[in-house]
C-alpha cells in the first residue's frame, strides 16, 4: 500500500467516524424533543473543527506510522517515506474529487427540495452536513477503489 | 477495469539496463514505485512528458518501450 493510500484510508475512517457522530447526534436530538437552532449550529462547529483537527493529526500520524515501519523493515535510522504526488496520484485525486462534488450537488438539490416540501430550515442545514461528510467518504472510497483497480 | 491499449517493455529494458529496480527508475523519471508498477502492469497511461522520460533513461526511442495496439476495428 502506497503512503497516499493511506493517507486516503486514514481520511476515509476518520470522516466515516464523524459522520456517524453527527448521524448519531442528529438523531438523538431529533428524539430528544425536536431540532433547534443553537443545538445544530453548534453541533456543526464542533462538526468542522473536528474534521480539520483530525485530518491534520491523521496526516501527521500517517508520516510517523509510515517511518517506523519502514525503519523496521529496513533497518535504516532516516527512512525515505515515499510522500511525493505524482502525475498518478494527482489524476486520481481529481477523479475523487469530481465525485465528491457530484454527491456534494446532488445533497446540497436534495436538501433544498426538503424545504421546498415544507420542511423545517433546520433540516435542511442538517442535511446540508450530511451530504457534505457523505461526499467526503464516497469520494475517499472512489480514490482507493481507482488505486487497488487501476484505470 | 482490463488491460489498456497501450502495452510496453520496461520489465525487459530494466532487465538488460543492469536489472535496474522499480524504485530506481522511479526515482529517475520523477514519480512513485507504486506508478511505476501501475505502468508496467498495463493499469495506467502515462501522460506524454512522462513516456518520454522513461525512454529517455533508457536511452531508446519512444516506440521502443511503448506500443499501441487497438483494441476495436475502426473500418
Amino acid at each position: 500500500m502506497s503512503f497516499q493510500e493511506k493517507n486516503i484510508t486514514v481520511t476515509l475512517i476518520s470522516f466515516s467516524l464523524i459522520l456517524i457522530f453527527y448521524t448519531t447526534r442528529v438523531f438523538q436530538m431529533a428524539a430528544d424533543g425536536g431540532l433547534n437552532s443553537t443545538d445544530l449550529f453548534r453541533l456543526w462547529g464542533i462538526v468542522i473543527v473536528l474534521s480539520i483537527i483530525v485530518t491534520i493529526i491523521g496526516m501527521i500520524l500517517t508520516h510517523i506510522v509510515s517511518a517506523i515501519v519502514i525503519a523496521i523493515q529496513t533497518g535504516d535510522e532516516n527512512p525515505d517515506i515515499e510522500d511525493i504526488k505524482d502525475e498518478r496520484d494527482e489524476l486520481i485525486d481529481l477523479k475523487g474529487t469530481k465525485i465528491t462534488y457530484t454527491v456534494t450537488s446532488l445533497g446540497s438539490f436534495f436538501a433544498m427540495f426538503t424545504f421546498v416540501l415544507g420542511q423545517s430550515p433546520l433540516v435542511m442545514f442538517a442535511l446540508l452536513v450530511f451530504f457534505g461528510l457523505m461526499a467526503q467518504v464516497i469520494g475517499d472510497v472512489t480514490r482507493l477503489v481507482i488505486y487497488r483497480r487501476g484505470f | 477495469m482490463g488491460k489498456l491499449a497501450i502495452s510496453n517493455n520496461i520489465r525487459k529494458l530494466r532487465f538488460y539496463h543492469n536489472e535496474m529496480t522499480q524504485k530506481e527508475l522511479a526515482d529517475k523519471v520523477g514519480v512513485t514505485r507504486q506508478t511505476i508498477v501501475a505502468i508496467e502492469n498495463a493499469k495506467y497511461s502515462p501522460s506524454l512528458e512522462l513516456a518520454f522520460r522513461i525512454a529517455f533513461v533508457f536511452d531508446s526511442p519512444l516506440e521502443e518501450v511503448f506500443s499501441y495496439e487497438p483494441k476495436d476495428d475502426p473500418i
